[in-house]
């Protein structure tokens, strides 16, 4: 199979299939590249996969296609644009090899036919758990696009209302990293495990209920905080004393305190985006969250430091107070 | 086992929730079809919270989301154990690997900064 085509350029030609001789990957104003069951090769993450066209849309003056993927479940069928697809030749195939040659991965590929090690049967959960760790290894990424993908195209995004006297003390926070050269002193306390443990105890008092959920909640938040910290919460003049002062093993969620769990909640729509949470529980979530927010508010002057350290060194290894 | 101790509290509960009543006198095997119940149930919400997150830094609120499926499928709390102990049937979660997707977002640092949002007054 696969039509060779003659000259230099090996995407989309003036070939048989589909029937419109458009010839680049452009398609011209009405006239679709591709058309449907037509079997084509379809770019997704950093692989080219097999796949056959479901449906074709002209929107917004491009042509969509509805793929699915051969030998995926339809779970992973996708609208894709011109752009990803590409015809079913020999030139393409082997673009396709290549790529697969170069993730190093342990598919076996010998001809350009079937190169999906993943079984295609999927109704039981025993299957289920092969079929994850071939998608855990090698599919996954595209998983996670389309459930961020869902959210934020249907603006199914957390809303993190921040009370503004919390707005207030991360720009002061900002001002005295930024402006005044100063850092929070190290280690903090309350830290952000202490605080957080306040806060569960406070609401099992009020209500023991949902003191389940709460828990979960608050242990995701730490798991978030622990992850995001070095790599989003931080100010650039910060990452030396972090560097110095979370080693070993040291959770960050037991050296900071109030200051960077209040960035958290900045970056938390972000990082949310990425859980699919059904729209009802979204609502009960922030509601949860918010919660969390009036009692870091209400407890700002126990929680917060009024001023940050501002003996530290300019280069090198900082020459304040040390503990 | 423990999950059939969860269901002897259920059937005890099902005077107060009226959905739970037909299901208890109907059948001879309450804790069996109770069980199967719970299963299909949970197998729906994997749907939606799909079981690779349980292993990354999402873990908890992707289980947060199942306790809160199951709460309104049954009518009832779900402790985060007793939807551990459900998954087991189905996935290994120790054998699972790591979420890549998340190795990737790791590796990409950037400076904090604050959006512009926080310095406009409040809406509310």
């Amino acid at each position: 199979m696969g039509s060779s085509n003659t000259g230099a350029k090996d995407d989309s030609a003036t070939t048989s299939d589909g029937g419109n001789s458009s010839g680049e990957d452009l398609p011209a104003s009405n006239s679709a590249t591709y058309s449907d069951g037509e079997k084509v090769l379809a770019y997704h993450g950093p692989r080219i996969y097999e796949a056959k066209i479901q449906k074709t849309e002209f929107t917004k003056k491009e042509w969509r296609y509805f793929v699915h993927y051969l030998g995926w479940n339809k779970n992973w069928d996708e609208w894709v644009g011109t752009h990803r697809l590409m015809k079913y030749t020999e030139e393409n195939i082997m673009k396709q090899q290549a790529l697969e040659k170069k993730q190093g991965t342990d598919k076996s590929s010998k001809s350009g036919r079937t190169n999906q090690a993943k079984p295609k049967t999927s109704t039981d959960g025993k299957v289920e758990k092969e079929e994850l760790k071939n998608y855990v290894s090698k599919g996954k990424k595209r998983k996670i696009d389309s459930i961020v993908e869902d959210n934020v195209s249907t603006g199914k995004v957390v809303k993190i209302l921040i009370p503004s006297t919390l707005k207030k003390q991360l720009i002061e926070d900002f001002e005295f990293v930024n402006q005044q050269d100063k850092l929070v002193k190290l280690p903090r306390s309350p830290s952000i495990d202490d605080i957080l443990a306040k806060y569960h105890e406070y609401r099992l008092k009020k209500d023991t209920m949902t003191a389940d959920s709460v828990g979960e909640i608050l242990k995701g938040l730490r798991c978030y905080f622990d992850k995001a910290l070095p790599v989003l919460l931080l100010y650039k003049k910060e990452r030396q004393q972090y560097q110095e002062f979370v080693v070993d093993n040291i959770s960050p969620s037991a050296i900071y305190g109030a200051e960077h769990l209040l960035r958290l909640f900045v970056k938390l729509p972000e990082l949310l985006a990425y859980v699919n949470i059904e729209e009802d529980t979204l609502v009960h979530l922030q509601q949860k969250l918010l919660d969390f927010l009036k009692y870091l508010h209400k407890n700002q002057n126990a929680f917060f430091l009024s001023d940050y350290d501002g003996s530290k060194g300019h280069e090198g290894s900082s020459r304040g107070k040390d503990d | 086992m423990e999950g059939v101790k969860k269901e002897e509290e259920q059937d005890g509960v099902s005077v107060h929730s009226p959905c739970n009543a037909p299901r208890s006198s109907a059948s001879s095997l309450p804790k069996e079809q109770s069980q199967v119940e719970l299963e299909i149930k949970l197998l729906e919400a994997l749907e939606i919270y799909p079981p690779f997150q349980l292993k990354g830094m999402h873990r908890h609120f992707v289980l947060y989301g199942l306790m809160e499926y199951l709460r309104k499928s049954f009518d009832r709390h779900f402790s985060p154990d007793e939807v551990l102990q459900l998954l087991d049937r189905f996935y290994n979660l120790e054998m699972m690997k790591p979420d890549d997707e998340e190795i990737e977002i790791l590796n990409q640092e950037k400076d904090f900064s604050l959006p512009q949002s926080i310095f406009e007054k409040d809406e509310a």
